[in-house]
């Protein structure tokens, strides 16, 4: 037969930690960050592995992410934070929303939709803020939170929105998790751009999947 | 449609779209099919990787913004892959008007921009042209 | 059309509208596509799912599925997936590894270097033993190089059972008759057992995917097998398991999920390659500069 069987080594305490429990977690936590600002990819991937939801981590974990190169690496250091998945970690992923580079953006949108109850006290102003493209992509935020309360705060963006990739980005989740309460708000917003292109399809699918409903 | 039927109808051609939006994918195929298109759909970069290499396409029509692969980085890749999938034509769908993005778009290898939201006739113009398909 | 189903004394109505806004939701989360034409299947399947989660109406259950409740996405996906585990399921996946996969890892090898293949969850072994069985069935090169096929999983009774290796007929359909009468030996009471040079081939481990002290065990896999589990998981554990299996490729090294599952809906991190029988995934075999 050429199968060889060859033991896998025993579990040891991953990511470098001692057994011996000298070294203390503060120590690793130490050691950890210092190889965040290492020159050499693989210690700074490992790092932010062994950091994951480690909330006394977040402040140079959102240091690295800022000055992070690999696109590995950064993916890592945003699961570490998602990990966390507090105030300070919101925040540390937040400003990614602004970024120029469209992958960028999107790997903030993909960590911050995973802490549904985190990101709740930001929707408020993201959905009000001064640049479209950070109302766009905070729409998307609310496709996991529970229906009622994505409702209210989709139809009250729609309301007041003026930008039309914004109010199809609120309308492409309202489709999915919209109640009946939408439906104003969604006929409102086909009015006010009954001339340009996409939007009064999307209501008229959106008002059809949320209407046509047992209730 | 098989290959064998698509070789025989010549004029039906493939188009792949990809958005992460559902209601912007339906709009396409909508629009697409009824002008007698094709229409296969991706929500991601790294799905429309997966289609593209599947099975040939004549055209794929890209948004920039998708999570886990955006649309530039979509394009680089397609653009380094096998000879038959790298010169697949490419039409970027941006969110911004503006030198910059045209600049982005052109640097990532697409052959065309436009901006959303995009009405039906530009895109069927546009997926016309660009697909080779008989005007 | 529309189902619907007596609850109590409540019939729940299902829309056509609703089993879009479903299927909307399984395309996105998991990249399965329900088109019309296969609508008419999942409707069924829906209304199985409202009563068993004694939903009373679309909108609620809807409202479960979407938080993932009592993994509800799981429970819905199976019913209309062929859950069972037999030799040779996903047989071009294996296609795959003998005409293409294996080729490019023998490139990288230096003399005497083994060839590393996992299964993880190996469940009851039926896909460790088929990998085995595959290769030296298939492989020109089998007898050139020293070849460790692991299997892990999470649950201990299973890999209990794969070490065992007995089998019944339905997991033994997908092989010919010759293949069976070679590697396996009938047992007293019904079944099959394989070869005993075949059980003593194969490291048999408990792992869990998302733990770090179990998976920084693993290093240096030319080949992952991970079919049908990631994309069970929440969003955390998905990225989680897959920076863990990241670590425990090789560069280069080829990772294949299960028929149904993309990469697409689980992690940016794999280059996609296309072959004859199969898309894989691979870890890259360098960083990038920057993007």
């Amino acid at each position: 037969m050429p199968f060889v069987k060859r033991d896998v080594p025993a579990p040891s305490t991953a990511g470098g930690q001692p057994e011996d429990g000298r070294a203390s977690h503060e120590d690793n936590l130490a050691a950890h960050i210092a190889a965040l600002g290492s020159p050499d990819t693989e210690a700074r991937w490992n790092a932010a592995r062994a950091l994951g939801g480690r909330a006394d981590a977040v402040p140079a974990l959102a240091a690295a992410l800022g000055v992070e190169s690999a696109a590995r690496v950064r993916e890592a250091i945003m699961t570490a934070l998602m990990r966390v998945g507090d105030e300070a970690s919101v925040m540390a992923l937040l400003p990614y929303l602004r970024s120029q580079d469209a992958a960028e953006r999107g790997a903030s949108i993909e960590a911050l939709q995973a802490l549904p109850e985190a990101i709740v006290p930001f929707m408020a102003p993201l959905l009000a803020d001064g640049d479209s493209d950070v109302r766009l992509l905070a729409t998307e935020l609310a496709r996991n939170m529970p229906a009622k309360s994505a409702t209210r705060m989709l139809c009250r963006l729609l309301e007041h929105e003026q930008h039309p990739n914004v109010c199809a980005a609120a309308i492409d989740v309202l489709a999915e998790v919209g109640t009946r309460d939408a439906v104003p708000a969604l006929q409102a917003c086909a009015e006010r751009f009954a001339a340009t292109p996409f939007l009064p399809f999307a209501v008229s699918i959106a008002i059809a999947r949320i209407s046509d409903t047992d209730r | 449609m098989t290959d064998v039927e698509r070789a025989a109808a010549p004029s039906r051609r493939r188009i792949l779209v990809v958005d992460d939006s559902a209601l912007v994918r339906l709009y396409y195929r909508d629009t697409l099919e009824k002008a007698g298109f094709e229409v296969e759909q991706a929500i991601n970069g790294i799905e429309a990787m997966e289609k593209v290499l599947a099975r040939p396409f004549d055209l794929v029509i890209v948004d920039v913004n998708m999570p886990r692969m955006d649309g530039f980085s979509f394009l680089r890749t397609l653009r380094r892959s096998a000879a038959e999938v790298a010169t697949l034509p490419a039409l970027v769908i941006t969110t911004e008007a503006g030198e910059q993005d045209a600049e982005a778009a052109r640097a990532a290898g697409a052959n065309f921009y436009l901006i959303k939201p995009v009405s039906q006739l530009d895109l069927l113009r546009h997926a016309a042209v660009l697909s080779g398909a008989p005007a | 059309m529309s189902g619907s189903e007596a609850h109590g004394s409540h019939v729940v109505r299902v829309t056509p509208d609703d089993v879009r806004r479903l299927c909307e939701f399984l395309y996105r989360r998991t990249g399965m596509l329900f088109d019309d034409n296969k609508r008419y299947y999942i409707d069924r399947r829906l209304v199985e799912r409202i009563v068993a989660t004694r939903s009373d109406s679309f909108q609620a259950y809807f409202a479960i599925l979407r938080s993932d409740a009592d993994h509800e996405i799981e429970h819905l996906i199976n019913t209309f997936t062929v859950n069972e585990t037999y030799f040779n399921r996903e047989e071009h996946q294996l296609r795959c590894m003998t005409s293409d996969l294996l080729g490019n890892v023998i490139r990288k090898k230096r003399a005497g270097e083994p060839i590393r293949i996992w299964s993880i969850p190996c469940s009851t072994g039926e896909e460790p033993y088929s990998i085995a069985v595959w290769l030296m069935e298939n492989w020109s090169l089998v007898d050139t190089y020293n070849i460790e096929i692991v299997g892990s999983d999470i649950d201990t009774r299973a890999l209990a059972a794969a070490a065992k290796g007995v089998y019944g007929e339905r997991s033994l359909m997908r092989l010919s008759r010759d293949v069976v009468g070679r590697y396996f030996q009938p047992v007293a009471g019904g079944g099959h057992q394989i070869d005993p040079g075949l059980r003593e081939s194969i490291q048999f481990t408990r792992a869990n995917l998302i733990d770090p002290t179990d998976m920084a065990r693993y290093r240096g896999f030319d080949i992952v097998f991970c079919r049908n589990v990631l994309i069970y998981f929440d969003d955390s554990s998905r990225r989680i398991a897959a920076e863990n299996l990241y670590d425990c490729l090789g560069a280069g090294g080829y990772i294949c999920l299960g028929h149904s599952e993309t990469m697409s809906r689980i992690s940016p991190l794999f280059r996609v390659c296309r072959f004859s029988d199969a898309i894989v995934y691979q870890r890259p075999e360098a960083d990038h500069d920057g993007r």
